[in-house]
């Protein structure tokens, strides 16, 4: 009988050390407010049985430039045609990228900007959207 | 520590079982062989950015934005919009409408189509020309359907070095479809096509603010008539036995098996013959890969003007691993399923391989449901890593003509025709 109580604790005790050796890094209960957030669900739209088929507007999430001389003539003349998220869509590109690529617009895509609006946008392109220089 | 994280730390534990401090507990948790464990980290986001290097993740970086009939795609630019797809939509053949891809060129796309004015016009260099609603395309012809996988000229651009402007594609920019609709062929058939004709044009809905002229003003794109993929050529008016997305070409969008999206007209509304070659930007400069194999060349050659160029058309071998995407840690020796999509433009792909090695040895995979030459193709292997460690996993496909994917990579000013083998590397940890 003796024994066998013995044996009982020896197995209960083993058990207890055992739980403690399995779950020794277990990590629980860990919660913060973190960088990932979340999106919002869409609704549900209404639709109407005509001919018509509409979906809602596009949305333009809100965009961060890099503050500084000539953003103000990139809000104006890129976002003509297309919204500034092409700029923070590329790569680093280089000085002399930059520059082709606002040539382009004018002289393959026709935008037509002024002279020193142009140059006024390449500069701030160089600025801040290079691998030297850009930050976000 | 704030309040929020508060939780047992490591000597906490050790307090509490002090009692159970026994010689075999104590010589097991401090011996130097256990690691420590590290906090949680804080779930950080993803860069905003990538370069001047390549790209190292399976997708694009931009945030995630609901569109209208999408559930939430990656954003790469929200005027016009390019939406990439998340990798795990990638584990069936078929790639749900709501989660497919989505690329505009021009700044003025539909909101609504009302479908009692709207008509697809067969018009230019024919003797009879046409206006089809969308109900007489339903109900005048004989539907045909066909798997056939969409994939953006550009897709995987962010991975070129040195990198190219241009929309900055991860993998995602590719889907697979049954589409449904009209054969091409029977509508040019019907409108009697004159002698001296050259090709054909499709134009769709979209429009920029550029001048008229310009390929800031209008997309449009042509195929020979004499180009053999025209017979291949469906209408679809729909994808996967339901209605377009507006934003994937509601009501109509032309397929074109086997070739690059470019031509996959999207809102497809003129089909106009032309007696003389189509010289628009979007022919003449734009979506053109130089006339070398798989479309390779350096920088140096582009400025010294060595390069001639000809339209992009099929789209190369490729093959993805979808499933392990890395983000999960394996235990050694736990038995799990390599899982991918194959896919050629040249015809069906037949033979895939994986390698835990980094491409050194390969092993057959198991092939899933033939859908049709132009379809995705699942893939599956099981595979088992003995020891702990890091793994590359690289898979590589054959299509049925023999051509399968280099190891090397691609470079083009367009940032076209990437298809080199693809890799995933793995964490395989201790299991015991």
């Amino acid at each position: 009988m003796k024994n066998r109580v013995q044996a009982i604790l020896l197995v209960m005790c083993s058990l207890v050390i055992a739980t403690g050796v399995i779950y020794a890094d277990l990590k629980k209960g860990y919660y913060a407010q973190a960088e990932l957030g979340s999106i919002r669900q869409a609704a549900p739209v209404e639709l109407l049985s005509d001919s018509n088929y509409q979906v809602s507007v596009y949305p333009v999430p809100a965009l961060d430039l890099t503050p500084g001389d000539g953003l103000q003539d990139v809000q104006i003349y890129c976002n003509t045609c297309h919204s500034p998220r092409y700029i923070t869509m590329q790569p680093p590109l280089t000085a002399a990228t930059w520059e082709v690529e606002v040539n382009k617009m004018n002289k393959t895509f026709g935008a037509a900007i002024p002279d020193e609006n142009t140059q006024k946008i390449i500069r701030y392109l160089q600025a801040h959207y290079t691998a030297e220089s850009r930050k976000q | 520590m704030n309040a929020m994280e508060r939780h047992f730390s490591r000597r906490d534990f050790l307090g509490t079982l002090g009692v159970a401090g026994s010689g075999i507990v104590v010589s097991r948790w401090l011996a130097p062989d256990v690691a420590i464990a590290q906090e949680p980290g804080r779930g950080k986001a993803i860069e905003t950015f990538t370069g001047p290097g390549a790209n190292p993740h399976w997708n694009s970086v931009g945030s995630y934005v609901t569109e209208p009939q999408k559930v939430p795609l990656i954003l790469l630019t929200d005027r016009p919009v390019q939406l990439e797809t998340p990798r795990h939509y990638f584990r069936t053949a078929f790639t749900p409408n709501e989660a497919f891809y989505v690329r505009w060129h021009l700044e003025s796309i539909p909101n609504a189509v009302d479908l009692k004015s709207w008509k697809l016009q067969i018009e230019g260099n024919v003797s009879k020309p046409l206006a089809l609603s969308l109900l007489d395309l339903m109900n005048k012809f004989k539907p045909v359907s066909l798997a056939a996988v969409n994939q953006c000229s550009g897709n995987s651009r962010s991975r070129l070095q040195p990198r190219v402007a241009g929309a900055q594609w991860g993998n995602g920019a590719m889907g697979n479809a049954m589409w449904t609709g009209v054969r091409l062929r029977e509508l040019l058939d019907i409108v009697g096509i004159k002698s001296g004709s050259l090709q054909v044009q499709f134009q769709g809905l979209e429009t920029g603010q550029g001048p008229e002229g310009l390929g800031s003003n209008l997309f449009l794109k042509s195929l020979d008539l004499g180009n053999p993929v025209l017979d291949e050529c469906v209408v679809a008016y729909l994808m996967n036995g339901e209605p377009l997305p507006m934003l994937n070409g509601f009501p109509v969008r032309l397929v074109v098996p086997g070739y690059f999206a470019t031509y996959w007209t999207k809102c497809l509304t003129w089909i106009r013959v032309l007696d003389a070659p189509d010289e628009n930007f979007w022919m003449k400069t734009g979506y053109r890969v130089p006339d070398t194999p798989r479309g390779n060349t350096t920088p140096e050659d582009v400025k010294a003007g060595k390069i001639r160029t000809v339209p992009i058309e099929r789209f190369p071998v490729r093959s993805f691993i979808i499933s392990p995407d890395g983000f999960s840690k394996i235990p050694a020796g736990m038995n799990i399923t390599l899982r991918g999509i194959a896919f050629s433009g040249f015809g069906r792909v037949n033979f895939v391989q994986v390698s835990d090695d980094n491409g050194k040895t390969w092993m057959t995979a198991k092939l899933g449901e033939d859908h049709g030459a132009y379809s995705f193709r699942t893939w599956e292997a099981s595979w088992t890593a003995k020891s702990p460690g890091r793994y590359s996993l690289a898979v590589r496909a054959t299509d049925e003509r023999g051509n399968t994917q280099p190891d090397e990579p691609v470079w083009n000013p367009g940032g076209y025709l990437w298809n080199r083998i693809e890799r995933q590397e793995i964490v395989v940890g201790n299991a015991s």
